[in-house]
């Protein structure tokens, strides 16, 4: 199968609850799932992906590329994914495509040209997942990598600057959904689902810059919490 | 024809590929061990040895199809071992295999890795009369299985506290040697004799199929206490050793007897032991059993004996579909 500019793609993300495939046929996704399946991921996964396969009109070996979320999140779910992901690559001898959690959430935001979107994915005790970019047109430049910091010093870190913040965890109660002390992202796209993760590993495999795309491998991030367990 | 499958095993620390033609010809058996990246933690550290497995499964099924010189294409089935062990560990292995099914449109058969140890005997000595009783020593199991037919077993007799092989690394521990002791404690058990050390020996003369192996490394613990200044580590162990080894044969060729069967097999980590084996092998000739066990490799975790399994799983169209999950106990 050889690479073209307008493949056929499938995207998969299980680094948080949500279930999240797309397909695309020649570049444009045409069939895509996003719901909340929790533990029923591992059970459900392949019921849902072919199903999408038979809506989109085609099957697995006509996929050009697969793309396939990083994490950080879920340890357990960013493997299940990433494990179907590079077995397919594997069996097909297709390109796979990794995209971090965060660059997903970025790529929900308006594209504002030269400016800097924080994304941040909430773990716990008041810690993050952090990563900046800067829009180049409609391709997401990295600013700053992928990290772990305080809420609080999230909110010094991006100036400002528009966020879009996702909440792996629940609120606490009486805690807002989005914290007052960000500036919330215009978002163009409501979830950060297979839809987008598709659309962000298509132009990162097209413009994979000076140094290659980065490895389909996962990020496992730690936060204080757990900085006592090593890993 | 001869059907062509692929087993895989991702239960514990040790991520394994087999490639099997028909039932028993092994065209291919691949084990990747993680011993190095637990040993500074002592055991096995659950999330650690997951990602190990990802990390490492895809390269292992490139080297075992091209050990065996096949094609994924040609494969008739897919197994994996989905019960018991680590779940975040099985749900690597069990994702992996399903999603080869799925993309080979082929058969997902899932195995119970228990049931599976028995069938490296299968594998290797070739068709065992039935009815059968199995000594599982496998990490944390050490299990006594009666198997009247493929797919028909029942667990019969277990440890009650700690597993055999858990005891003998446990104390393998004591004298200060990494993990996996086992193998340390066993060369030391071949290589001296117990002299005048006596362990006890836990439930031996007790009627029932359990057994218990808790209370023997307390006694060891309280021996090193009391005997401080005369440790000699060799005799120690032997007479350690030789207090395991015993209880398991006494008590297994003793049920073996009561249960009529046509034969007693031994598997898992610990069927590996030379004492172990030879005191199986003294003690069924005086008692008129045959013992079946297979070479030190299979006895291990390997995905060669879930192949095994899988083989007359897939003759007997007991396959599963793409819905089976993991599972981290063996008994519900």
């Amino acid at each position: 199968m050889t690479a073209t500019i307008e493949p056929n793609a499938l995207a998969i993300d299980t680094s948080s609850d949500y279930l999240s495939l797309a397909v695309a046929r020649e570049g444009i996704t045409v069939a895509s799932y996003y719901e909340r399946l929790g533990k029923r991921m591992a059970g459900e996964m392949f019921g849902v992906l072919d199903g999408l396969l038979q809506q989109a009109g085609i099957g697995l070996s006509d996929i050009d590329v697969i793309v396939a979320a990083r994490g950080p999140g879920s340890f357990t779910g960013t493997r299940l994914g990433l494990a179907m992901a590079r077995t397919f690559a594997q069996g097909q001898s297709c390109p796979l495509v990794g995209v971090d959690t965060l660059r997903l959430l970025a790529a929900q935001a308006e594209p504002e040209p030269g400016a800097i979107i924080h994304a941040a994915l909430n773990s716990i005790r008041d810690e993050v997942y952090h990563a900046a970019y800067r829009w180049d047109g409609e391709i997401l430049i990295e600013q700053a990598p992928v990290s772990v910091m305080a809420l609080e010093d999230l909110v010094t870190s991006a100036q400002g600057n528009p966020v879009v913040f996702r909440r792996f965890l629940p609120p606490k109660k009486d805690e807002p959904e989005f914290p007052p002390e960000l500036v919330s992202a215009t978002l163009r796209h409501p979830h950060p689902d297979g839809a987008l993760l598709l659309r962000e590993g298509l132009a990162m495999y097209a413009n994979p810059g000076q140094e290659g795309l980065p490895p389909a491998e996962p990020i496992y991030l730690k936060t204080e919490a757990f900085r006592k367990w090593k890993p | 024809m001869e059907t062509l499958g692929l087993a895989l095993d991702t239960t514990f620390d040790d991520t394994s590929v087999a490639i099997i033609r028909g039932k028993r010809e092994l065209l291919a058996n691949v084990t990747l061990s993680q011993y190095a990246d637990h040993a500074e933690f002592g055991g096995v550290v659950p999330e650690r040895a997951s990602r190990k497995h990802l990390e490492v499964i895809n390269p292992l099924i490139a080297e075992a199809t091209a050990k065996a010189g096949v094609k994924l294409e040609e494969l008739d089935w897919i197994a994996v071992s989905h019960m018991p062990g680590l779940l975040g560990a099985i749900l690597v292995g069990l994702t992996v295999a399903k999603s080869l099914a799925y993309q080979l449109g082929k058969p997902l058969i899932g195995i119970n890795h228990i049931e599976a140890h028995p069938y490296a005997n299968q594998l290797v000595h070739g068709e065992l009369p039935f009815p059968l009783l199995h000594l599982v020593a496998a990490g944390g199991h050490t299990l006594l299985i009666h198997q009247t037919d493929h797919f028909e077993w029942q667990v019969v007799g277990r440890s009650v506290d700690d597993a055999a092989g858990e005891c003998v690394d446990k104390v393998a521990k004591m004298f200060g040697h990494a993990m996996p002791g086992g193998p340390v404690v066993d060369r030391m058990a071949m290589e001296h004799s117990p002299a005048s050390i006596r362990f006890p020996r836990p439930l031996m003369n007790d009627p029932g199929a359990n057994f218990s192996f808790s209370g023997l490394k307390t006694a060891m613990l309280y021996y090193l206490r009391d005997n401080k200044d005369t440790l000699e580590e060799g005799p120690i162990l032997s007479a350690f050793m030789e207090s395991v080894v015993e209880v398991l044969a006494v008590k297994t060729l003793r049920l073996a007897k009561e249960l009529g069967v046509a034969a007693v097999t031994l598997s898992g980590g610990l069927a590996a032991s030379q004492r172990l084996r030879r005191e199986f092998e003294e003690r069924s000739k005086k008692a008129g059993i045959k013992v079946y066990v297979p070479p030190p490799g299979l006895c291990t975790d390997n995905a060669a004996m879930v192949g095994s399994l899988a083989a007359y799983r897939f003759e007997a169209n007991r396959v599963d579909d793409l819905t089976l999950d993991g599972q981290a106990n063996l008994l519900t």
